[in-house]
Formats: structure tokens, sequence, C-alpha cells
């Protein structure tokens, strides 16, 4: 071993895993003919026994326990706000859920509900209309210009997922369109309203829009 | 029953995320104590190290979905929000950045301010016993010494120094927890320790002569 590979394993002949301490042997040796090295080692030494004894005397050093208990508060409190928002959001969704159940019902009873695929012929009839997620994306339904622009519902989760979504067409009550948050000028109106509902995978509303009247009698 | 997969830092971090209180609580207690020494040797400040330990799990709480176990541990994600932190405060207060000989800052060794958890080395009161013999003076004084020329080497030199030397962590664990490879971890601390041999030469010439004379 010369000097210049002595000082490149000088730093590791403790360091277990290295190189170095593998080396340790060939070092010593080295170290004793050559009185520049064997300084080196002495000072490098030295050095070690400083660094362990700072690191002996601070290896029980933390913070103080009022951090501890004030982060501790921090989660209760961050992890109640989470809670309650899952449980906002689940509810909303229970509640639209039912609206729409409710006013498929009462649709059902009007025998005004619509059944079948989205083409012109069924539309023209009265039937579900589903569109292709394109045709969602675009925010459009065939051959039916005249639809006011989709709503996005209160609690609907990310935009994205109305790419995979269905369009189906209801008819809704007032009070039920009141019940989705879309502003509803007279809420005792029996009168019923066409309406599209963007549907997600799992079925949950995401948006809405009127269809204007003209559309269903085309 | 707690599987012992669970009280990995992993397992902890997907518990946490469910909400487990005391999921949290563990991991905090495992990992809080070299966070704070990491803070308090980078900062040479108790009261930013506390801070920072602070802010490091007050990030862990608000925004665990930033730790991607495919990117590394989660002791090198906090130790990366330690070292974002610390840097922050050296850009907002230039002040916090330690001096060359602010020895007395150094939080609890010299003003008591820290916390120990045990008396081994210490009086039981935050305070060091005073040394009782010559080579115990002169011991404390070559640690006073390494402990200024720590504080003065340039950030990325002394974060290794901190980790692999008063951390005790292997280069393995340097590199995950600095977020850079093995073989930079090494080449920089042998440069570090190669600047701090040279402060300490030039920190007490007289004392080698002396020595030399003997």
């Amino acid at each position: 071993m010369d000097c210049s590979q002595f000082e490149e394993v000088l730093h590791d002949l403790d360091r277990p895993g290295t190189r170095g301490l593998a080396l340790r042997e060939v070092a010593l040796v080295h170290a004793e003919s050559c009185s520049r090295c064997a300084q080196l080692m002495t000072d490098a030494e030295s050095l070690d026994f400083s660094l362990q004894t700072i690191a002996l005397r601070e290896a029980h050093l933390e913070a103080p326990p009022r951090i501890e208990a004030h982060l501790l508060k921090e989660f209760r409190v961050h992890n109640a706000a989470a809670s309650r928002r899952r449980m906002q959001r689940r509810l909303a969704a229970l509640g639209v859920a039912a609206a729409i159940l409710l006013a498929l019902g009462v649709s059902l009873r009007h025998g005004s509900v619509f059944h079948g695929k989205s083409t012109p012929e069924t539309s023209a009839n009265g039937a579900a209309t589903i569109v292709s997620p394109v045709e969602v994306a675009e925010n459009r339904l065939p051959d039916s210009p005249d639809e006011t622009a989709f709503v996005s519902l209160p609690y609907a989760a990310d935009p994205a997922t109305l790419e995979n979504g269905a369009v189906v067409r209801v008819v809704l009550s007032r009070s039920a369109l009141a019940s989705l948050g879309l502003p509803v000028a007279d809420v005792s109106a029996t009168e019923q309203v066409p309406a599209d509902i963007v549907l997600s995978e799992d079925g949950a509303p995401q948006a809405i829009r009127l269809v204007a009247q003209a559309n269903l009698d085309q | 029953m707690t599987g012992t997969t669970e009280l990995t830092d992993d397992g902890l971090v997907r518990r946490l995320l469910a909400g487990d209180e005391e999921a949290f609580g563990l991991l905090y207690k495992r990992r809080h104590p070299s966070i704070y020494r990491f803070a308090l040797h980078m900062s040479g400040n108790a009261a930013v190290a506390e801070d920072v330990t602070q802010e490091v799990f007050m990030t862990l709480i608000r925004d665990v979905s930033r730790y991607d176990p495919a990117r590394g541990s989660v002791a090198g994600f906090l130790f990366g929000v330690a070292r974002n932190h610390l840097r922050k405060r050296w850009e907002q207060d230039r002040r916090l950045v330690p001096l060359v000989g602010d020895a007395d800052d150094f939080g609890p060794l010299a003003s008591g301010n820290g916390h120990h958890t045990n008396s081994r080395n210490g009086n039981g009161n935050g305070h060091y016993a005073v040394p009782t013999s010559r080579d115990e003076f002169s011991s404390m004084e070559a640690v006073s010494r390494v402990r200024k020329a720590i504080n003065t080497l340039p950030e990325n030199y002394r974060e290794v120094v901190v980790l692999c030397e008063l951390e005790e962590m292997s280069y393995e664990e340097t590199a995950a927890a600095l977020g850079c490879p093995v073989g930079r971890v090494r080449s920089r601390l042998h440069r570090a320790r190669a600047i701090l041999l040279e402060k300490l030469r030039d920190a007490q010439p007289a004392r080698r002569a002396s020595a030399v004379g003997e």
C-alpha cells in the first residue's frame, strides 16, 4: 500500500462494510513505515474519538414532550375533520340517490319513464337515453341540440369520472330538482321536468341538465 | 394483536392514513429523536430544531399522501422534509445560520434547553457534569473544537458528518435519507473529514508544537 491508497481508505478503517475495514491491517503496516501517514492516522483517530464522544453525549437528546402533545392534538383535529368530510360526502350521495330513486318511482307511477338505449327513435318516444362517454365529454346528446349545459352536482367526484359515465334521461318533479341543488322557481308545482343525469361508473349521479320540452317532442 | 408488518415504518404509515393515532405516536417516538438531532446539528439552535421537528411531523399528518414508498424509506422522506424546512428557515432568516465559534447557540449542551431521556451523560437537570480531571478537561476541549469545526462546514458536508458520524448511519442509510448515491455520501464524508482535520490542525498549532517537543 502506498500513501495515496492509505489516504483513500483512512476514513473508513473502522467503518463496517467498507473497503477500508478490509484493508485495515495493510494500512496499519504502511503507517508503521511512514511517519506522515502515521500522523494522519493519529489525527483521524482523535477526530473519531471526538465525534464518538459527541454522538454518545447527544444520543439521548430529543424534542421536548410538549411537541408530541401538540402533534397528537393536531392529529386528532385533522382526523376528525377528515372523518366529517367523508361522512358528509356519503350522506350527500345517499340523499341524492334517494331523491333520484324517488323521482324514478314517481315517474314509473306516471308511466313516463323511458327505457332503452340512446337512439333518436327511442328518445322520441321517451326512452331512457344513454350516450357514449365521448358524447358525454362533449356535453351533448345526439339529436338534442337545445338542452342546457350539464351542471356538476355539489358532491360530484373528479370530472374525469364523467368520461366513463352514462347519461340517463329522466323526468323529475320540481321538488326533486330543488333537492339536487338546482334553482327552481316554484317547488310546490306538480309539473314534471325532463332532465339528463350523468351517472358515474358506480351509479352515483354526478351532473344534471334540463332538457327543453320541445326536444322531447321532436 | 399487532403484526410485525404493521410495526414497520411503512405499516405505521398505512395505519396512520386510516386515522390510527397509536400508529402516529409510535412513528413519532421512533423517528423524532434523529430528526430533532439532525435539525439541531444543522441549525445549531434548539428552538429551530424543535420547530423543524414539529413541522416535519405536521407534514406527515396533513400531507402523508406525499410519501411514496417506491421513492424511498419513511426515514428518508422525513429527513427530506426536515432539510427543506431547514433551508426555508435559512432563507427566511439568515441569522439562524450557525456562525463560526458560535458554540454557545448549540442548544442543550450549552444552555440546557433540550430534553434528555436519561442522565447517563448528564446530571439529570439538563446540564452535564463538571469535568473533574485534566484529561477530562482536555477531552471536552477537543470535543468543543470538533463541534465548532462541524458547524463551519458547508451544508452538504455537514449533513453527511451529522448522519454518518453523529447518528452513526451507514453510507446506504445516509444515501437513502439524503436521496443521493452511496458514492457521493462516501466522497462527501471523506472530504468533510479532511476539512475537519485541517481546521483542527489550524486551531491548535501551539498544542501540536508542545506535543512534538515532548
